[in-house]
């Protein structure tokens, strides 16, 4: 109770308040504006907050996350473009309700269920940490190796629809992640020479690269097309264009978009786009009138903001129990808490639970602020989509540099960037999913410790993994996992066959 | 470049990593007895990516329909791809010795050319642009957030 009156007094100061506004506010903006996503937001804001107090600097993180996720349904219903992959499935019935003139009410509807997914999250996140944290406590060494290999096999079977080439990005993470020294006996492994390479590649740097550069070398490429207009449609809206009668027969949809929501960001590595696929698919199956969603009507916008908002909260449960992210913004979060001194683990609510409280409160605060000035400043967030791609996308680039270079204090991390850029880019034109890259360079050093602590532990013995009951399951879970995963494969593509379409392997990405 | 080609390249490109990975991994030294030592799971995970890259290789030559179309390698720009990297290249090199802000306004001013059309080329804008943004963020990190960038040959 001390712990939460210490966070009450961190969070709801005029500075605090402010870097969550802020930070909500361009959350926002980089949401809706196409091109932009809320992971290159809280990448490039994550260096800004290194010299900040921890309460403040997870704070503005907390704000861009939350503002970001939501910012992608503007562009979605305005453009009929996602602006973040987590408002994919908010097109279906946005776009659709936009050409009906009814672009002011899925707006409205879809801020207010934003909001409402947020808040659930929230009330799970607050609910399930502390419950899971205690089970963590049980876990020996042994015992997080199998949650590592289960993460990893998970994450290379959701996040695209190649299985294989899923596990071969997330094994290039993994190998990244051994550049530098190792753990354990602290023996330097693949610096050629460089000893710049110490210290290994920051996840920053990763990242901005991954995610920021990538993008930029692709626009260069796609340069013809930037400037290409799409129809913008006007909008008219008073409070949120929701009655109370529709609001009280959405409520059932509210909830179980939520926990659907709440469910796929608790599991790694998958994020909002895939929590608002799956709570649309269930809305339709479930509803009344399946025949209507796609044609413009708010259950479908309902579900998909609901969810992809849920995510958020979802996704802070194994992050800060087990220091595993849900998806990659919370991965970008794991680097924020570590550089804060705040170490992720079933113990963080003994040893840091005023940061922990404080993440709740930022969370709350941020859901609030985003329901009322989104609502509040659509008119200027509209008008932020005619910003163009030529002018905006540069300055990103040199934004990209500075959050490189502040993560460390020197050029290498910049020059590194640039080299990632280029892995993205190799791995795009393979169409490999880029989200396994990044938990398995966070997994790896997880995978490696307590690998060879268990074998330490047990003198060698590998019969450790099976006897442990924890650590056996995962790794029964992750085989099963991987033979679902290969049989549903080898279906779609067997039914791709027989239907006489070439079964592509490209990547479909949260 | 069909879908069988690009499967095909993906797979021969992990197969050349694993396998310098797994060489490399020979040199790491073995410091503690009881433990399996620092090159063991970099030769596990060597492993692990020359046994999947083969298998999707071999799944890959084995399956038929997975030619695909030939995606019509005139829709990208090279030369705008190119040119950003090379940019980007110029830049990162410059950061250190020419400054953040001089390498930044010569930078973005160029790299917006490249990306923007005629249609909407407008020089005098794009200069100011690439001239105010790099001084105020040098300002703001210098200043406000006390995070100095590099300063290079102005020394300021």
């Amino acid at each position: 109770m001390e712990m939460f009156s210490v966070a009450i007094g961190n969070v709801f100061n005029p500075a605090c308040l402010a870097l969550i506004w802020a930070g909500t506010m361009l959350g926002i903006i980089f949401g809706s504006i196409p091109g932009l996503s809320a992971t290159m937001a809280v990448v490039l804001f994550l260096p800004m907050t290194f010299s900040m107090e921890p309460t403040m600097g997870l704070a503005l993180l907390v704000g861009l996350y939350m503002g970001g996720i939501s910012g992608g349904l503007i562009s979605a219903i305005l453009l009929k473009i996602p602006g973040t992959p987590s408002s994919i499935s908010t097109v279906f019935d946005g776009g659709p309700m936009a050409d009906k003139g009814q672009a002011g009410r899925a707006l409205g509807v879809g801020i207010l269920a934003s909001g409402i997914g947020s808040l659930i999250g929230i009330v799970a996140l607050i609910f399930i940490s502390p419950l899971l944290a205690k089970v963590c406590l049980l876990f020996s060494a042994a015992d997080y190796f199998g949650v590592a290999v289960f993460s990893l096999t998970i994450i290379a079977s959701l996040s695209g629809k190649d299985m294989l080439k899923g596990l071969l990005a997330g094994l290039l993470g993994i190998a990244l992640s051994m550049v530098g020294m190792a753990p354990v006996d602290a023996e330097l492994r693949f610096i050629f020479g460089n000893y710049q390479l110490m210290a290994g590649f920051d996840i920053t740097v990763l990242l901005i690269g991954v995610f920021a550069v990538t993008d930029i070398i692709q626009a260069g490429l796609n340069r013809r097309h930037l400037a290409d207009g799409f129809e913008k449609k006007k909008f008219h809206l008073k409070g949120y264009g929701l009655s109370v009668k529709e609001f009280i027969t959405q409520i059932p949809n509210f909830l179980i978009s939520s926990v659907i929501g709440i469910a796929i960001g608790i599991l790694p590595g998958i994020g909002g786009s895939t929590g608002g696929l799956m709570a649309y698919t269930a809305e339709k199956n479930r509803s009344k009138y399946p025949e209507k969603f796609g044609t413009g009507i708010i259950d479908g916008v309902i579900a998909s903001e609901t969810a992809n908002n849920a995510v958020i909260g979802g996704s802070m449960v194994p992050l800060l129990c087990m220091g595993i992210p849900g998806n990659t913004v919370a991965a970008i979060f794991l680097g924020g808490l570590t550089v804060h001194g705040i170490s992720p683990g079933p113990l963080i609510f003994d040893k840091s639970a005023q940061y922990v409280y404080g993440i709740y409160l930022a969370l709350i605060v941020s859901t609030i602020f985003m329901v009322v000035f989104e609502r509040l400043g659509l008119p200027i967030f509209a008008k932020l989509l005619d910003i163009p791609k030529h002018i905006l996308l540069p300055i990103i680039m040199v934004m990209c540099c500075v959050g490189a270079f502040s993560s460390n204090s020197r050029v290498f991390d910049v020059q590194c960037v640039l080299v990632f850029g280029l892995i993205g880019l190799v791995m795009k034109v393979f169409k490999m999913p880029t989200t396994p890259l990044i938990i398995g360079f966070i997994l790896g050093p997880m995978f490696e410790e307590n690998l060879r602590r268990a074998l330490q532990a047990s003198h060698g013995s590998w019969s450790v993994f099976v006897t442990r009951p924890i650590c056996c399951a995962f790794l029964i879970a992750a085989v099963v996992f991987c033979t679902w995963t290969v049989r549903n494969n080898l279906k779609a593509k067997k039914i791709a066959e027989t239907q006489g379409q070439s079964f592509d392997t490209a990547e479909e990405e949260g | 470049m069909t879908n069988k080609q690009r499967d095909i390249l993906c797979s021969a490109v992990f197969l050349v990593f694993g396998t310098a990975m797994f060489y490399f991994s020979l040199g790491i030294a073995h410091k503690i007895e009881s433990d399996v030592g620092s090159a063991y799971v970099p030769k596990f995970i060597a492993i692990c990516i020359l046994i999947v890259s083969s298998a999707k290789l071999l799944l890959t030559l084995r399956d038929h329909s997975a030619s695909g179309k030939k995606k019509d390698a005139a829709q990208n720009d090279w030369l705008g791809g190119l040119g950003t990297i090379g940019l980007m290249m110029a830049y990162m090199l410059a950061l250190q010795p020419v400054g953040f802000i001089l390498s930044s306004i010569a930078y973005l001013f160029a790299q917006i050319m490249l990306m923007s059309n005629r249609e909407n080329r407008k020089p005098v804008l794009f200069a100011v642009i690439s001239i105010a943004l790099p001084i105020a963020v040098y300002g703001l990190f210098n200043y406000v957030i006390k995070m100095p960038l590099p300063r290079g040959i102005l020394g300021f």
